[in-house]
């Protein structure tokens, strides 16, 4: 009883300290709140074209009879709108040391790799906890004791391995910013005065973040039962609010350094923040991210998974670390799908602010690295479908479906292709001259964006189908109308994949402002796949009966190579498309307000950028191996006691907390 | 030729659905395989011909372009 209390006592306590550390940051920003013209005055957003009465009324009353001090008035270079001056100029760089300090070797390339790294870990640990309380939700509200035993067990792993990468990710944050300022110093001078108003809120929010972190690893074992084991689950939604508001302030600058907003044409501040952190950008960056970085934390679970259950000794221990890497491995492909949707949301954001820009992306000087991002994707999918492909195989009843995979090798093979055909390609001019011009003349069709919207839809269509396959692998529908539900199913397919075919042939017969909008009605088409066939599967496999159990650790070794290649492309992946991102502006460190002028302001080769990245890569997973191992260093053996094997199920983790 | 109304798509869909629930209490015609195809392909032919049409209009783009010239 006195135990009891004392542990809700602590636990109230520790709920309390969090709560406290997620308010101070509110407490701090309020003098920054109120300081914002829009709010602080009441008013609303400012209409385009004038003023905002709150911007308006201290300059109508400085231009009174009685005015002191003149103020001097910018424009917002995207919103439009006059604001009162409160900042100095972008400052105008040149290409010496004084901006530009050298350590005989590419300062670029040094931020480069310290930014990719910090990011990395910064994805990690920002995700890992969203599956944690997903995971640790699951656990609660199963029936199922040993169930609910194992996901809270799983959860546990999870947020073990983010433990020890997030005092990394702490650490190359500050590695970043000392390379900031040392090889960047004006231009990181200019970027922290633009974003001083929230600087300190980043500040606080990180260290609520480390907090909670502690509170919440520290507290699983004191606070696993009823109420208690509520509040902590609510201590991880808590966590989650504080790691997305910290990605999302990340992301601002980001954000700010591609479509600038907030300042005037020089780059001085006009004093409402809410304009330089809500840029053009912002939005569709923070939902491609956090859905990248939980695909991201997804794969590099599953890779961890993996090489548990490579190493091995036993069948319990094989079969506690397959099922580990099924269900990281099925949260990270569930936000893989709608990953490349995002994607097309930011690149449609990118036309809209600065054609330019996009045309720079995707058809111009950066073209290419799409080529290659595109079969990085196309390697994401056919590593994920594979796994389960290979992951059918432990469950007795799903041979049945052993005969279709050929088809959908087929399937995705050619819309792989399809979705990797470049455009035009580079040829000497003997070869140009047999072709017959730049394009090819079939292959070339190939290479417009017709064609690849097509591709991509039938590539995910077809891995909803393969996980719908695998969700049924082992089952057999007894409601009364299983019949019609199967073929129902089946028309619907067959119906979403001709539709995509056919909106992607259309595209080439109507013209190009008609047939920019063909690929929305190709992504809803996909997605209906997803959503009612997910749907009206679960609902016929409720009360199913089971053909036999699902063998945990019975899997091939190949599969958790597959396990290991999704990780890896996802890491490259992500190298790649940072690498865009940041090199679309050129020779600008802020989009048109700061030129960089120093002497690495040029596009690298792709085979530099390449062999960059690939470094990189190498880099991470090298460290997190060495994470990987230090977690298994604090690892208890179980507890050795009877236990009951339950069929169907997965013995109980090896390993206890 | 091919009817651009989105109505008529839709009254498709409706007479889809309303088949499927009247069949839904006829066990011998829920599970016959022809009615079970001709029901589902009613019901997925009206439903993408309503996305496509749709999700164009919203974008102030006509979505049977090449069918009204």
């Amino acid at each position: 009883m006195g135990g009891l209390t004392r542990k809700k006592l602590w636990s109230i306590v520790a709920l309390g300290a969090m709560i406290g550390l997620l308010l101070l940051p509110t407490i701090m920003l309020l003098p920054t709140i109120m300081s914002l013209p829009a709010l602080a005055g009441g008013g609303g957003a400012p209409a385009a074209g004038g003023p905002p009465p709150d911007v308006a009324k201290p300059a109508d009353a400085a231009a009174g009879k009685d005015a002191g001090p003149k103020v001097e008035k910018g424009r917002d270079v995207y919103y439009k709108t006059e604001g009162i001056v409160t900042g100095a100029p972008a400052p105008k760089t040149a290409d010496n040391s004084q901006f530009y300090p050298r350590y005989n070797f590419e300062s670029r390339v040094l931020l480069w790799f310290a930014n990719q790294q910090h990011l990395y870990y910064g994805s990690f640990v920002l995700a890992v906890p969203i599956f944690c309380m997903i995971i640790e939700f699951m656990g609660i509200v199963s029936k199922d004791r040993a169930m609910a035993k194992k996901y809270d067990q799983l959860a546990y792993d999870f947020i073990k391995i983010s433990l020890t990468a997030y005092s990394l990710t702490a650490i190359l944050g500050g590695i970043l910013i000392f390379t900031f300022l040392t090889l960047y110093p004006a231009f990181f001078g200019y970027l922290s005065s633009i974003f001083r108003p929230v600087m300190h809120v980043y500040a606080l929010m990180f260290v609520a973040e480390s907090g909670t972190i502690y509170i919440y690893y520290y507290g699983w074992d004191k606070m696993k039962e009823g109420l208690l084991k509520w509040i902590h689950v609510s201590m991880s939604v808590v966590l989650n609010v504080i790691g997305t508001v910290l990605m999302m302030l990340a992301n601002s600058w980001i954000g700010f350094m591609m479509s600038p907003a907030g300042v005037d044409e020089q780059g001085r501040y006009l004093g409402n923040i809410w304009h330089v952190i809500h840029t053009a950008l912002w939005n569709p960056l923070n939902v491609h991210r956090i859905l990248g970085n939980m695909a991201f934390g997804g794969g590099v679970v599953a890779a961890y998974a993996a090489y548990r259950f490579l190493a091995s000794k036993t069948d319990e221990e094989r079969a506690h670390y397959d099922w580990m890497g099924y269900i990281a491995m099925a949260i990270g492909v569930a936000f893989l799908i709608p990953l490349p949707f995002a994607g097309y949301w930011l690149m449609r954001e990118v036309y809209a602010y600065r054609q330019q820009m996009g045309i720079t992306l995707m058809g111009g000087l950066l073209a290419w690295l799409f080529i290659i991002q595109a079969t990085m994707i196309g390697i994401l999918f056919l590593s994920s479908n594979y796994y389960l492909w290979q992951a059918l195989g432990r469950m007795r009843g799903a041979e049945k479906y052993q005969r279709y995979i050929k088809y959908m090798v087929f399937v995705l093979v050619v819309g792989f292709l399809i979705f990797i055909t470049p455009h035009t390609i580079v040829m000497t001019p003997a070869e140009l001259k047999a072709m017959g011009g730049q394009q090819h003349p079939v292959l070339g069709n190939y290479g417009v964006m017709s064609a690849k919207n097509g591709g991509i839809n039938v590539i995910i269509t077809t891995t909803v189908l393969t996980f719908i396959w695998y969700m049924r692998g082992n089952k057999l529908s007894t409601v009364s109308w299983a019949k019609f539900g199967n073929i129902f199913m089946g028309v619907f397919f067959a119906c979403a994949y001709v539709n995509i075919i056919w909106l992607a042939i259309y595209g080439y017969y109507i013209p190009a402002n008609v047939r920019v909008g063909l690929s929305v009605p190709q992504v809803a088409t996909t997605l209906s796949c997803l959503f009612f066939m997910t749907a009206l599967n679960g609902v016929m496999m409720r009360g199913a009966k089971q053909m036999g159990p699902i063998e945990w650790g019975k899997i091939s070794v190949r599969s958790q190579y597959a396990l290991i290649m999704l990780a890896t492309a996802f890491t490259w992946m992500m190298g790649l498309m940072g690498y865009i991102r940041s090199s679309v502006r050129l020779f600008w460190h802020v989009n048109e307000i700061m030129r960089d002028n120093s002497p690495w302001a040029y596009t690298h080769t792709t085979g530099f950028a390449a062999n960059m990245i690939s470094f990189n890569v190498l880099f991470f997973w090298v460290t997190i191996l060495f994470v990987f191992w230090l977690g298994t260093l604090g690892v208890k053996k179980a507890p050795v006691e009877a236990k009951v094997p339950i069929p169907g199920r997965a013995p109980e983790p090896a390993v206890g907390h | 030729m091919i009817v651009t109304n989105p109505l008529f798509w839709f009254a498709l869909l409706v007479i889809g659905v309303v088949i499927f629930a009247v069949i839904l209490k006829k066990q011998e015609l829920l599970n016959n395989t022809y009615v079970a195809v001709a029901v589902s392909l009613l019901i997925a032919v009206a439903y993408f011909h309503l996305v496509d049409h749709y999700l164009m209009d919203m974008q102030g783009l006509d979505y049977w372009y090449l069918f009204r010239k």
